[in-house]
């Protein structure tokens, strides 16, 4: 049982890494690409810290193998804000701060991070149901948030950055 | 190192070869969210894992007349087909109350079937609907209704060479409607601490029950029908104590466990209430549709 070679299309960019093939993709983006702003935690689908996108679908990514997501576009929190926003990984273009993802401002202009543990999954979660539900109702926002937890129970502050993220994004006065 | 090997046939038939090959010692993977879980806890150790990911012709949703869904289908596409949300919407109520997102969007029916789960939602929404699997193995296909393919908790009348390729449901006739109801201990990633699915097919006149399945989740080693019930519906005015007839009925025919999610005698009274809340949303919902 020899490591296979594979490619991930992870934010854009073709990363190659050598795994063994019970690997699971969190692990993969962690301890192998240094793609750390994924969190990992439970490792049983139950606190969603993990959350990645795969062809745009927010998915536990400690409940996939990294070897069943080649030829899948893969997006990590480190490839939410726009490519030169000052939030991209370390060593690319860092120009100006402040153009990051409209859900991310939201949720500091909210004061929704407590300990932060949480937030990229949260973020990730939030941003696959608004591609598909633009306006949604604060009910809504929390069903859509259902498989990510919050141990600082910061929960209210999260749901209104979300809110508060759709009507900028709906607005069109950020691009998405 | 690995603790299994991975392999991707892109064919049905290479699919079925190796599990041929390897027998007991591999696992199809669909999903994944059991079989990892599963394998990460140490319950099972699969030398193979067999990826189903490029095998075409699994994750497909028919509806004309009769109803296949493929193995593959996930809980997401059962939730956002169209044509499953009229009649048929017991499979959309029962997709949608499965984990989080980010479970729905991989999880799959197959993978429902087969974990063999006696709390999977979806499985007494297959029984009310009278599914029948299909299973492709070395000697060819073979068709099995779902109540005959539930052997025990996490036990399948699946052999060890047989891949579950679809479930097929039968056109459901003119004034039948369906609902499933789930109670759990908070209203979202909860695991059902009893749920019910029911049809319900209503005569002309709207008033009177033609026929009637009534399946429970959660309350014995399988989701099971409750034929008794059934029989307390058919041929019967819908109403009331029709209803806690049935309700009567489908208490009896529980046989639920204590464990930390609840007692067996809650779970017993909860199986009444479903059942008649469920009922009666079907009959609202055949005479909206009438």
């Amino acid at each position: 049982m020899a490591k296979i070679a594979i490619t991930l299309e992870i934010n854009g960019e073709s990363h190659e890494a050598l795994v063994e093939a019970d690997r699971t993709l969190l692990d993969v983006l962690r301890s192998e690409l240094g793609l750390t702003g994924t969190k990992t935690n439970c490792l049983d689908a139950e606190c969603g810290v993990c959350t990645v996108l795969i062809d745009g679908l927010a998915v536990n990514s400690c409940l996939y193998l990294a070897v069943a997501a080649q030829g899948r576009a893969i997006t990590t929190i480190e490839g939410l804000a726009p490519a030169g926003s000052g939030l991209a990984p370390a060593g690319e273009g860092r120009t100006p701060a402040g153009t990051m993802h409209p859900l991310q401002q939201a949720f500091i202009d909210h004061g929704a991070v407590q300990c932060g543990y949480c937030i990229p999954g949260m973020i990730l979660s939030a941003k696959a149901y608004l591609d598909e539900h633009p306006q949604p109702s604060e009910a809504q926002i929390r069903e859509a948030l259902a498989g990510n937890l919050c141990r600082c129970t910061g929960y209210q502050k999260i749901v209104d950055a979300v809110l508060a993220a759709s009507d900028r994004m709906a607005a069109g006065t950020v691009a998405s | 190192m690995s603790r299994f090997e991975y392999h991707q046939p892109e064919s049905l038939q290479d699919a079925v070869a190796l599990a041929a090959r390897f027998g007991a010692e591999a696992s199809f993977l669909a999903g994944g969210t059991d079989l990892l879980v599963q394998i990460e806890r140490g319950r099972i150790a699969p030398r193979h894992v067999v990826g189903l990911h490029r095998v075409p012709g699994l994750a497909g949703i028919e509806v004309n007349g009769r109803i296949t869904l493929g193995a593959r289908v996930t809980h997401r596409s059962i939730e956002r087909t169209p044509a499953l949300a009229g009649a048929l919407r017991c499979l959309v109520e029962g997709a949608e109350v499965i984990g989080g997102h980010q479970v729905r969007n991989v999880a799959t029916v197959g993978g429902n079937l087969v974990n063999g789960s006696p709390a999977a939602d979806l499985v007494p929404c297959l029984l009310a609907l009278d599914g029948a699997v299909t299973l492709l193995g070395p000697a060819g296909e073979r068709e099995l209704p779902v109540e005959r393919f539930l052997l025990g908790p996490n036990r399948t009348a699946r052999r060890a060479d047989e891949l579950l390729t679809r479930v097929s449901l039968p056109a459901l006739p003119p004034r039948a409607a369906t609902a499933f109801l789930k109670a759990g201990r908070r209203r979202a990633m909860e695991i059902s601490v009893a749920c019910v699915a029911a049809r319900l097919t209503l005569d002309a006149s709207l008033e009177r029950c033609l026929e009637a399945r009534i399946a429970l989740g959660a309350v014995a080693p399988t989701a099971v029908r409750a034929h008794e019930a059934e029989r307390a519906l058919e041929g019967q005015p819908v109403g009331p104590e029709t209803f806690e007839r049935a309700a009567a009925a489908a208490r009896a025919a529980c046989r639920p466990i204590d464990d930390v999610r609840a007692s067996a005698a809650f779970r017993q009274h909860l199986v009444g209430v479903l059942v008649r809340r469920a009922l009666a949303r079907c009959v609202e919902r055949a005479r909206l549709a009438a």
